[in-house]
């Protein structure tokens, strides 16, 4: 797994590359802490290039929600392929956490 | 018969009146003495009531002695009524033409009273012994007769356990399969097996219980249901074989003990794994008429002790091979010089055969041994079983990868690696392939992280199979026993700050297949999924 940084605006965008899973959620979950502690508050997600992600992803997911509150900024996760799609909507985040079609779509959402 | 408190009757048959008289004299104390003076007239006598013994001259007019004694012989109502000759001829030539008649002794005239007693009462005594014996033989006779009906009864049930309608899978052209069996006696601890187990496997059994009979045939018929129990969800040879042999030594206070060999065989690729338990090695006969000895052994008999584990080989098929199973008594039927058929008679009989099919090949089997045989006594069951690998693999992708890691979250990145891979080199979809790689690293960051006490030294088992209709997953552990199917559902109504952390990667896993199993066989956890390929995923 790879995740490249950028940033637009205020926002910061996580583009992540590979798998989320039991091997690599813990180096995600670092990464994101650590642009949290930063200050980063405003979060987007970008799946594009992601191939899948397991229950462990979906922890790093629920976790920097919870971390971010609601006051404290916001996540948004854009370019789910089908198959991160059909995790989100068994497991139920794809109606707790803000999901947009694309990263122009979840830009315009901030 | 002779009835017992009446006095036996004694029928005296002379033409002259006074011969009559002295017998009556020296027999009317303990018999009923009934006479007549000539043949005819004690012919009708014998027809009314039959006497227990007769007296009878030989020489009368009319109809002489030889004569009546002739006609009492040919009647089966009166042939048991022993026939005394009363004659004052002594050429031995006579008395050896009575005795050729049937009479059962020869008194001479004069009468000398104490023998006349004597061999009257020694002739009544054996007839009534000869006639209790034959009412014993009778009731023996029924018995029999009775456990002949009940052991023609048991020969149809035990056959009708075994599958006999061929073709016995005419739908399918990947394979054909015959098999037979001849027991040696009404019921016998051959058995046969073949069933199929999904779209893809069938599993083959041929086995032989120790001892021949009724007890070696219930045996027969518990081993052969717990095979086809056991068989049931579980797919490896060693495992059925392992577990049946637990439960059937568990409770065996005969020690009898069966022989096995159990194949399963996924007939789209020729496949297969097997596990022999004591049994004579079967034959690949390939199509080139070339033979291979599935020699590998597994362990010892089945039903003899119980928690061996036992193991299990692969083998392959080509197009046009054939997997011969057969019981001993192929190769240990004997000539009528006590000469073995053997094994070496076999091959070369398996080599030169004709290979239409199975049924041509079991026969032609049979038929040598019985040539062989040539109307020795069977001394054995004989059991066969041919199956033909008609077409190899179909068209499509069709794989396997075996992977086996060490219990540690550090190899499962490594195993992801390797089912891209897979996934990539059978052209799966790639929402399978993104599917596969999730359930797996759930079902082992699970088995790892809470599957033991402490995992290291402990390995994982991952096998994937895929056709061209279904991918199917299996991961097998060997830690605590644990059913995850049974977890309940997390509620995923909760929102962010609800929402316990984990819990999740079960219930992905049971959505995102098409099923899903767990069974616990020999010390492992094994949960079995697959995923069908035919829709657009």
């Amino acid at each position: 797994m790879k995740i490249d940084i950028s940033q637009s605006g205020d926002v910061h965008v996580l583009a992540f590359e590979g798998n989320l899973d039991t091997t690599t959620s813990p180096e995600a979950e670092r990464q994101i802490n650590e642009l949290i502690d930063g200050g980063a508050s405003n979060l987007l997600v970008n799946f594009d290039q992601l191939n899948f992600i397991a229950s462990s992803g979906l922890r790093v997911l629920l976790a920097t929600a919870k971390k971010l509150g609601p006051a404290a900024g916001t996540m948004r996760i854009c370019g789910l392929n089908a198959t991160v799609q059909e995790v989100f909507d068994i497991s139920g985040f794809g109606t707790i956490l803000n999901v947009s079609k694309t990263q122009e779509d979840a830009l315009a959402e901030f | 018969m002779t009835e017992i408190k009446q006095k036996p009757v004694v029928l005296a048959v002379d033409d002259t009146p006074e011969n009559l008289d002295v017998v009556k004299g020296i027999l009317a104390r303990d018999y009923t003495v009934k006479v007549a003076i000539n043949g005819q007239m004690a012919l009708k006598i014998v027809e009314k009531a039959p006497p227990d013994l007769i007296l009878l001259d030989i020489m009368m007019p009319g109809m002489s002695g030889y004569e009546v004694c002739e006609q009492l012989k040919a009647n089966p109502a009166t042939r048991d009524i022993p026939v005394i000759f009363l004659t004052a001829m002594e050429q031995t030539t006579e008395e050896t033409k009575g005795f050729e008649l049937g009479a059962a002794d020869y008194i001479t005239k004069p009468v000398n009273p104490p023998i006349l007693e004597a061999r009257v009462m020694t002739h009544l005594a054996l007839k009534q012994s000869m006639d209790e014996l034959q009412a014993a033989y009778g009731i023996i006779k029924q018995q029999k007769d009775r456990m002949q009906e009940e052991l023609n009864v048991g020969h149809t049930i035990q056959m009708s356990m075994l599958p006999q309608a061929f073709p016995a899978f005419p739908d399918r052209t990947e394979f054909d399969l015959h098999a037979l069996l001849t027991p040696a006696r009404e019921v016998g601890g051959d058995f046969y097996d073949f069933f199929l187990l999904d779209e893809d496997r069938i599993c083959l059994v041929v086995g032989d219980v120790s001892g021949k009979g009724v007890p070696a045939a219930l045996f027969m018929a518990v081993s052969q249901t717990m095979i086809k129990t056991a068989a049931k969800g579980d797919t490896s040879p060693a495992s059925i074989v392992t577990r049946v042999n637990d439960a059937l030594s568990a409770d065996n206070p005969t020690s009898m003990f069966v022989t096995l060999f159990l194949a399963i065989l996924d007939f789209r690729s020729g496949c297969f794994s097997y596990c022999n338990a004591g049994h004579n090695p079967p034959y690949i006969v390939h199509a080139d008429g070339g033979l291979t000895c599935l020699n590998q052994r597994h362990g010892v008999v089945m039903g003899a002790m119980e928690g061996l584990a036992y193991g299990e080989s692969e083998g392959k098929l080509q197009e046009g091979d054939a997997l011969f199973l057969f019981t001993d008594g192929v190769t240990e039927a004997m000539d009528t010089e006590g000469q073995l058929y053997d094994e070496t008679r076999l091959e070369q009989l398996l080599e030169r055969l004709d290979r239409s099919g199975a049924e041509q090949l079991t026969g032609a089997v049979l038929e040598s041994v019985e040539g062989f045989a040539q109307g020795a006594e069977q001394s054995d069951d004989i059991t066969i079983l041919a199956y033909y690998a008609r077409q190899s693999s179909e068209s499509g992708a069709r794989d396997t990868l075996d992977l086996t890691i060490d219990a540690d979250l550090a190899q499962i990145a490594e195993v992801l690696e390797k089912v891209q891979a897979f996934a990539d080199r059978v052209e799966l979809p790639v929402g399978t392939g993104q599917k596969m790689g999730m359930i797996l690293d759930e079902l082992l960051s699970n088995s790892i992280s809470y599957g033991f006490e402490d995992p290291s030294g402990h390995e994982i088992d991952v096998h994937i199979h895929a056709d061209a209709r279904r991918l199917t997953l299996k991961v097998s552990d060997e830690g605590i026993p644990f059913n995850p199917f049974t977890l309940r559902r997390p509620d995923t109504n909760l929102g962010v700050d609800e929402r316990p952390i984990g819990g999740l990667g079960v219930m992905l896993v049971k959505e995102m297949t098409d099923s899903q199993g767990y069974e616990r066989l020999s010390g492992h956890n094994v949960i079995t999924l697959t995923i069908e390929l035919n829709q657009n995923n």
